[in-house]
């Protein structure tokens, strides 16, 4: 294969009118102001998922009165804080989603910004997931609470469960976030020594 | 109100925008190309590259030739755009819709760019950006001013590149 042959050539010479249609069809959409970036409607599940835990948030605080033991109450007030935490953690994706500043900055500053964001990234899905567990426990305690009046904080077989089974999940989980994530993780590295001045 | 004269300069603006983006748009359509593997990404990229050319173009400052900045554009768009298809399911491979239904005349030129497809796809983010300026014939100075990197680092990595995709290529054969 000749780069050469490829210098200054469109991608299929039989593609050319379909590329020059959607170029002129584009830019009439946008000059008439009647297009909105895309990043928006990928936006909207991340929206939806932060809305349905701060419903979970209010519903928890507005029968906090029914968590009568100081273990209920603890387990509440960690319920609230890992929920606004998983919100928080949906927020900060979005908004590594986003461009931000100008658009025109030489792309090697980009590239080192998104590399960034990409390590971040792998790190709040790691807190992501233990934090989903910690949630999957105090929400079964809240549960019994809320729908069928009992506390079971005082069960010894809810605790040894939840934490053997919890560990279980953990394991699995993490491992399948570090093999899913394992070659994306390296090119990402080898990328910033790339972009070593 | 809008007085005549603000009009006079939308309409200006607006023919200097269309013949910025004519004058780059095979480049845009390249990029849009290898930093996506569907038809509805491709297309909702060159969207997104048009749409933040557009929206910036007011703040577009003349510190660098449009041509730089265009460039700029379309890399930096392509690479956060890359985060955003990852959240969508995929459709149609570009290479079926693209490549595969033409007739037979210029087979030999498609294949080859096909093959350019396969094997660029094994490069870093910015060995990509660094070939698709070089195949829209950019000189190492343009490409250093485009990407950000030394001009030396520009011919050391093209050397590196095309050695890379031609021992791929030879593996292959």
């Amino acid at each position: 294969m000749e780069l050469d042959d490829l210098k200054n050539s469109p991608v299929s010479p039989h593609d050319q009118a379909a590329q020059q249609q959607l170029f002129s069809g584009i830019i009439d959409r946008m000059t008439a102001a009647k297009y909105n970036s895309t990043i928006n409607r990928i936006a909207y599940p991340e929206i939806a998922g932060s809305i349905i835990c701060l419903m979970a948030v209010i519903y928890i605080a507005a029968h906090f009165h029914q968590l009568d033991s100081l273990y209920l109450k603890a387990t509440g007030i960690l319920s609230i804080a890992v929920l606004l935490a998983l919100s928080a953690i949906s927020f900060i994706s979005l908004q590594q989603l986003k461009m931000k500043g100008d658009p025109g900055k030489p792309y090697a500053v980009t590239l080192r910004l998104f590399a960034t964001r990409k390590m971040q990234f792998y790190r709040l899905q790691k807190i992501n997931i233990t934090l989903s567990y910690l949630l999957l426990v105090t929400v079964i305690v809240l549960m019994a609470r809320f729908f069928n009046g009992r506390d079971i904080t005082g069960s010894n077989i809810f605790w040894i469960s939840s934490f053997s089974i919890g560990y279980l999940f953990l394991t699995f989980f993490s491992g399948l976030v570090k093999r899913y994530y394992k070659n994306s993780l390296k090119q990402t590295e080898e990328l910033l020594q790339a972009l070593q001045p | 109100m809008v007085t005549e004269q603000q009009k006079g300069t939308q309409v200006d603006k607006k023919e200097q925008f269309i013949t910025a983006i004519h004058a780059c748009e095979g480049f845009i359509y390249r990029i849009a190309t290898v930093y996506t593997h569907t038809t509805d990404d491709r297309n909702d990229l060159v969207q997104e590259i048009i749409y933040q050319l557009w929206k910036s173009f007011d703040t577009f400052k003349q510190q660098s030739a449009m041509n730089t900045w265009i460039y700029r554009v379309a890399l930096n768009v392509a690479l956060y755009q890359l985060n955003a298809s990852k959240k969508r399911v995929p459709t149609v491979p570009v290479d079926e819709q693209v490549l595969d239904h033409h007739d037979n005349d210029d087979s030999g030129y498609e294949e080859k760019w096909k093959l350019f497809r396969t094997q660029v796809d094994t490069l870093n983010l910015l060995d990509k950006g660094i070939i698709m300026l070089y195949l829209d014939n950019k000189s190492y100075s343009e490409i250093a001013a485009i990407t950000g990197i030394s001009e030396s680092n520009v011919g050391t990595k093209l050397m590196r590149i095309k050695e890379k995709l031609k021992t791929q290529v030879n593996k292959n054969k």
